[in-house]
């Protein structure tokens, strides 16, 4: 890749066009839970510039997966505004992918078809259609699986055919859910390069939720620190280091602590949820 | 005997045992003779039937009739599975007919049948298809209902038609208890074919030899046929399986 | 796609009499073609009887105490042919998931019977057995015998070894064994096989009635249909059907029922 001061400032990469900006202004989401309202989200206010990565960690519980689902219009109930480049999100549409916490790969299906699936609603000719699976299944490693079916798979390989799936019809903007979380220490490491590598390539927004704050901040240029009970933002940290990042920087590790303060300064009135950190702490 | 026989000896000492005893009810007096047909007898009627075409041509005519039943049975069954499966309207309409009308033993119909259609090959075809259309029917109307809202979103995320998510998501997720019901089905036509036969005077059939053969007190015919009856059943069910887990190959093997 | 609608499960009394009204449209629906087409002399009232002719025959069969005759002498053969073979089958089975021996002597041979039919049983059982009683109750035996002898097979067996080990720690009694660790272990599991051979004994008893007997539900279907009395056989199905649905319908009930105090 290019000279690394390009990329730090996602403004200047060459890829970003100007489009996948996502203004979330006055968001706020309530679930009924038996009878009752309740708020899970509360007066979100978020700007994400084209091709930024934002990485977002918080307690579990605190809305979350629920603010991704919003981004991509899987549920359309909430107060407040999301912006997608100026036009209101009303309902899923393929500029706006995600990957789900569990792969979600259709079980009767190969790897390649699944990858297709992203794929059957533009009109592509046909041999252009493969060579994007080819291509896509290549980056993510998988370049000899497209004949496999997912029970074949490795959970880390089943994820990473489900980010390739995310990414073969090259969205706006990409949410992804904790997309390691299912991953060991070794492959995660592997799969959060590679996922840097696609990002850097494509000029992607991406936002991701993760629990592990070392990933959220080798790969976030902010990283977005969410309390819970109503779900809310507590914080955002800018990570101003260029990419690929050093996971030894000095930087990071500052930064770490002041995030991991930040969390563990939660009131713990309730039920503990909040302890859903210390897992994957690594030095 | 070494321990690796043993169990093959035992398995093999009770069929033994039974035909030991058979033989020897068979001895007792031309009477016993006349239930308990001698196995030698049994082994020649077999031969016999075997090289003169009685039992191919019996046997193939009903396993015509199971599987054309099957093949009509089961395809009524699927799409109205699926219609109900997809229609809450259809299923709370549908559902409690079908449901009303299965608790009526298949057989029990056939008199009714046959007073309203005579007792030619289209009213034994109607009932067998009958039995194979319950299995459907109801397997495939849970596995529609049972769509996955995990996979449901994929499909909303990728902008599927409704076409679309009923043939990428909903029929493949529904298509393991389809197959479910066809292997009932299946057993199910087997059995109501071999019923139809014995009850209603058919053309053909091994059920029609059998009664042929229990009006003669041919005990040795009438064994032959139901071991003939069980051997197709199985290897019927045998085949099936192969075939689903062929069309089924994205499914882990089962584990045994 | 019907999963995302979130009212689904919503049930006011209102909706709940609107389901009910629905479940019976279609049945409602198809008795008044019936009439209709019954009233309209297109078909002659010998084949398409008009309901109410029915509900006489039915009243009429009631009251002079012959539907009971024949009711009660299939219920006696069902009773007697499913206590018999469920109550061996049960013992069967359990003889062969405790016993490797018993197992390696039975199993072969039981998988092979189990894949005949039962109605094919049945002229070789008339050869064997007079017309009336006991061939109809072997064949309900036989019947019953093969669902419950399998399901108490299967139950028994998955039964988790430590269990089983535990037992033999404390060196339990066969008859304490079986009363404390397998029968709360299993009755679910035995009573849906139970289930299944009441259902296949009714199936079978109905096949063997229509086939060779003079009473019974079956044969009364029979002797309609050879005298052409279409409202006799009609009166049959309806019966028939209806013991099946009580039948089934009081197994689901005692399964529930068991399955509660399991949990309780
Ligand atoms: N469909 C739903 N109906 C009602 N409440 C819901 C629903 N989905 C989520 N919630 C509630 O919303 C809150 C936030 O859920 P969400 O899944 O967004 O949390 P999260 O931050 O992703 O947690 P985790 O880190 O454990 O994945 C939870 O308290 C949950 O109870
Ligand atoms: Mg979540």
């Amino acid at each position: 890749m290019s000279d690394p001061r390009i990329l730090r400032d996602p403004a200047l990469r060459p890829t970003s066009t100007g489009t996948g900006a996502v203004r979330i202004s006055g968001l706020s989401k309530h679930y009924a839970i038996g009878g009752k309202a309740m708020t899970v989200l509360d007066g979100i206010d978020l700007a994400i510039r084209p091709g930024e990565f934002v990485s977002i960690v918080g307690p579990s519980g605190c809305g979350k997966s629920t603010l991704l689902r919003l981004i991509v219009g899987l549920d359309t109930d909430y107060d407040g505004e999301i912006r997608l480049d100026d036009a209101r999100v009303a309902g899923t549409g393929l500029e706006r992918g995600l990957v789900f916490q569990d792969h979600r790969l259709f079980p009767w299906m190969t790897v390649a078809k699944n990858v297709e699936v992203a794929l059957l609603n533009q009109k592509l000719p046909r041999e252009r259609r493969d060579r994007l699976i080819a291509e896509h299944l290549a980056l993510v490693g998988l370049a000899d699986f497209g004949d496999a079916y997912p029970y074949q798979l490795s959970g880390g390989m089943a994820q990473r055919a489900a980010i390739a799936r995310a990414l073969v019809n090259e969205p706006k903007v990409l949410a992804l859910d904790e997309p390691l979380g299912a991953l060991d220490a070794l492959t995660r490491v592997k799969v959060q390069a590679e996922l840097q590598r696609i990002w850097m390539e494509a000029g992607t927004t991406m936002i991701m939720v993760t629990h592990d704050v070392d990933e959220a901040l080798f790969l976030g240029d902010r990283v977005v620190v969410m309390s819970s009970r109503p779900g809310r933002i507590a914080r955002i940290v800018d990570v101003d280091l260029p990419h690929p990042r050093d996971r030894a920087s000095p930087l990071l590790h500052r930064l770490k602590d002041e995030i991991l303060a930040e969390l563990t300064r939660e009131p713990r009135e309730d039920d503990g949820t909040l302890v859903s950190f210390p897992p994957r702490i690594r030095n | 005997m070494t321990p690796r026989l043993k169990p093959a000896a035992l398995a093999l000492l009770f069929p033994a045992l039974v035909l030991g005893w058979w033989e020897w009810e068979s001895r007792q007096s031309a009477g016993h003779a006349y239930a308990f047909a001698p196995l030698e007898q049994i082994g020649r009627s077999f031969v016999d039937m075997l090289s003169d075409g009685t039992l191919l041509f019996q046997a193939g005519a009903s396993l015509q009739r199971a599987l054309t039943a099957l093949l009509i049975g089961g395809s009524i069954g699927i799409a109205i599975g699926v219609a109900t499966g997809l229609s809450r309207l259809l299923d709370r309409t549908a559902t409690p007919l079908i449901t009303t009308l299965r608790q009526v033993p298949i057989l029990g119909w056939l008199p009714l049948v046959a007073l309203w259609f005579g007792n030619g090959d289209g009213a034994k075809l109607l009932l067998v298809s009958l039995s194979a259309f319950y299995p459907t029917v109801l397997n495939t109307q849970k596995g529609m209902q049972a769509i996955e809202t995990r996979y449901a979103e994929v499909g909303r995320l990728y902008g599927f038609t409704r076409w679309q998510a009923l043939r990428l998501i909903a029929w493949p997720s529904a298509l393991p208890l389809i197959f479910t019901g066809i292997s009932q089905a299946l057993a199910f036509s087997w059995i109501a074919t071999i019923g139809v036969e014995l009850l209603f005077s058919a053309t053909a059939g091994l059920g029609t030899e059998m009664m042929a053969a229990q009006v003669a007190a041919r005990t040795d015919v009438v064994l032959v046929c139901v071991a003939c009856v069980g051997v197709m059943g199985f290897a019927l069910n045998q085949l099936f399986g192969l075939l689903r887990a062929r069309l089924l190959r994205w499914q882990p093997p089962i584990r045994n | 796609m019907p999963a995302d609608n979130p009212g689904r499960s919503r049930s006011s009394p209102l909706s709940a009499y609107r389901t009910t009204l629905l479940r019976i449209a279609p049945i409602v629906t198809i008795l008044i073609a019936w009439e209709l087409a019954a009233l309209s002399g297109l078909w002659p009232r010998q084949v398409l009887v008009p309901l109410e002719q029915v509900g006489a025959t039915l009243l009429a069969l009631a009251s002079s105490g012959e539907l009971e005759r024949h009711v009660s002498a299939s219920l006696y053969r069902l009773t007697c042919g499913f206590l018999t073979g469920s109550t061996i089958g049960v013992a069967t089975g359990v003889a062969m998931a405790l016993s490797r021996n018993v197992h390696r002597l039975l199993w072969p041979s039981f998988t092979c019977v189990r894949q005949v039919p039962v109605i094919a049983f049945i002229p070789l059982l008339i050869l064997f057995f007079d017309v009336e009683d006991s061939f109809k109750i072997v064949i309900v035996a036989i019947a019953s015998f093969f669902p419950s002898a399998l399901a108490t097979h299967d139950a028994v067996r998955d039964i988790p070894a430590s269990h089983r080990e535990v037992a033999r720690l404390y060196r339990l009694p066969l008859a304490s064994f079986l009363r404390r660790v397998i029968l709360p272990a299993t009755v679910p599991q035995v009573l849906t096989g139970l289930r299944l051979g009441l259902t296949r004994g009714w199936l079978s008893l109905v096949a063997a009635e229509l086939l060779a007997a003079d009473s019974g539900l079956g044969q009364m279907m029979e002797m309609g249909r050879q005298l052409f009395q279409i409202d006799v056989v009609l009166c049959g199905v309806i019966v028939t059907g209806l013991i099946g649905f009580l039948l089934d319908g009081s197994v689901v009930r005692l399964e529930r029922r068991l399955s509660r105090w399991r949990t309780a």
